[in-house]
C-alpha cells in the first residue's frame, strides 16, 4: 500500500474480487455466532418434529430429509424462520458474521432487511425451487447486496448458481425474446456457476446478477439464510426503508444532519 | 399423473392504477382471501418490475398442470392486451384450473365468468376518477 491509497491492499483485493466475480466468500467473522445460529436452528427443527435436541446440529440439519416429508417442509421452515427471527440476538449476530466484508463492499452506515430469510432444499425436492432471476427484477434496489450463509457445507446442486458479471449484461439483453424463466435458465445454463461454500464461511453477492437454484442432487439437505444490506442513503426501489429495511448503523453525523435546521425568520 | 395441489399467489413490484402496495401487504391480502375461500395458498411468485414483462406469469401458467389455480393480488395485474388476456383465461380453464383476484374478490372458473372480468378492465380504461 502506498500513502496515496485510501483503501488498504486487502480491501482493494476484496473489492476487485467482488467486481470481477460478482461474489466473495470469506470465513465468518464471528464463528461462535454462526455456531450459535446453527445450533438454535437445529433445536427449533427438533422441537417442531417433537425430537430431542441433538448433540450434532450439523448432522441434524444435513439429514433432515430423513425425518420430514416434502408436504411438511414449509411448516418446518416457517417454525425455524419465526423462531430464529424472534431471538433478539439473531440479527445482530447475523450482521457480525460478515461485518468486515459488508463494510468494505457496501459501507459502514447500513440498513438491514427486517427479517433474515431461511431456505431448506431437500435432496430431490422440486417444490422449493427459485427460478432464474435477479432480485432487482422483483423490486430490490441495485444498491443492495445479499449476505448468504449456509448452515451446512454446500456445493454443486446443493448450492445456488450465479451468472458471472462478464456475461450478465449479454444474457439480460436476450430476455425480452424469451417467454419464461425456464427458457432463461436454459439460455444461461452453460455459463452459470454453482458456488461451493463450506460451513463456517459466508458469501456476499451482487444480486443484480442472475441467480437461482435447481433440484438438489446431493445426499444432504441444504440449509441457508439470506439477508439484504445496503447503505442507508443509497437509492431504494420497491423494497422501502421502514417496511422492508431498518437502520442498524445510523451514524451521529447523519443524525445531526437530518435534524439540523438553518436559522429562519429573515424578512429581507 | 401427479396430484394437483394449491393455488399459486401472484404479486408484483409494479404500481397498479398509479398506486404502490408493499409486497408483504399484497401477500397478506392474498392469504386472507385464500383463507376465506378455503383455498390452499402457495408461496407467491413476484412479477418483474420491468414494464411489459409477464415472464413470471408465464412460469405460473406453465405450472398449472400441478396446481388447482392461481390467485392474483389484483385483476389489474393482467396484461393490457385483450387477446393475450383471453389466451390466459383459455389456458387456465383448459388446464382445469381457476383464476382468482383477491382485491376485487373475483373468481374465474368457467367461460361465462370471462366477460365480467373484461368489463371491469375495460371500464377502468375509460372511467375517470375524481
Amino acid at each position: 500500500m502506498t500513502d496515496t491509497d485510501f483503501l488498504q491492499a486487502d480491501e482493494q483485493a476484496l473489492a476487485q474480487r467482488f467486481i470481477d466475480n460478482g461474489f466473495v466468500t470469506t470465513p465468518a467473522d464471528d464463528r461462535a455466532g454462526l455456531d450459535r445460529i446453527q445450533r438454535r436452528a437445529a433445536e427449533l427443527a427438533a422441537d417442531y418434529l417433537k425430537l430431542p435436541h441433538s448433540n450434532d446440529p450439523y448432522a441434524m440439519l444435513d439429514s433432515i430429509h430423513t425425518r420430514v416429508s416434502v408436504d411438511d417442509l414449509n411448516g418446518l421452515r416457517l417454525h425455524v424462520f419465526n423462531g430464529l427471527n424472534a431471538e433478539a440476538w439473531f440479527r445482530p449476530t447475523y450482521f457480525r458474521l460478515a461485518r468486515s466484508t459488508i463494510e468494505t463492499i457496501v459501507g459502514n452506515e447500513l440498513c438491514m432487511q427486517r427479517r433474515v430469510n431461511l431456505s431448506i432444499q431437500m435432496p430431490g425436492d422440486d417444490s422449493s425451487l427459485l427460478a432464474t432471476h435477479s432480485d432487482v427484477w422483483s423490486g430490490d434496489s441495485p444498491f443492495e447486496v445479499v449476505v448468504w450463509v449456509p448452515l451446512v457445507d454446500v456445493h454443486h446442486t446443493k448450492a445456488m448458481y450465479l451468472l458471472p458479471p462478464s456475461l450478465n449484461g449479454e444474457m439480460q439483453d436476450k430476455m425480452a425474446d424469451l417467454r419464461s424463466a425456464e427458457e432463461l435458465y436454459k439460455t444461461i445454463k452453460p455459463h452459470a456457476t454453482f458456488i461451493e461454500i463450506p460451513y463456517g464461511h459466508v458469501m456476499l453477492f451482487n444480486q443484480t446478477l442472475m441467480h437461482g437454484n435447481r433440484v438438489n442432487e446431493e445426499p444432504g439437505t441444504r440449509w441457508s439464510m439470506n439477508c439484504r444490506f445496503k447503505s442507508i442513503m443509497s437509492p431504494y426501489a420497491d423494497k422501502r426503508f421502514g417496511e422492508f429495511f431498518e437502520p442498524i448503523l445510523l451514524r451521529p453525523a447523519t443524525r445531526v444532519g437530518m435534524q439540523y435546521k438553518l436559522p429562519g425568520g429573515f424578512h429581507g | 399423473m401427479a396430484e394437483r395441489a394449491g393455488h399459486r399467489g401472484y404479486i408484483g413490484a409494479r404500481p397498479l392504477n398509479g398506486s404502490r402496495t408493499p409486497q408483504h401487504v399484497q401477500n397478506i391480502v392474498i392469504r386472507d382471501y385464500a383463507r376465506r375461500k378455503n383455498l390452499q395458498f402457495l408461496l407467491s411468485a413476484v412479477e418483474h418490475i420491468m414494464p411489459g414483462s409477464y415472464m413470471v406469469l408465464e412460469d405460473i401458467l406453465d405450472e398449472l398442470p400441478r396446481l388447482n389455480g392461481m390467485i392474483l393480488y389484483s385483476i389489474f395485474m393482467l396484461p393490457p392486451d385483450e387477446a393475450r388476456r383471453r389466451e390466459i383465461y383459455d389456458r387456465v380453464l383448459r388446464e382445469g384450473c381457476d383464476l382468482h383476484a383477491a382485491v376485487e374478490e373475483i373468481t374465474l372458473s368457467s367461460p361465462k365468468d370471462i366477460q365480467a372480468v373484461e368489463d371491469i378492465l375495460l371500464v377502468n380504461q375509460y372511467a375517470t376518477i375524481l
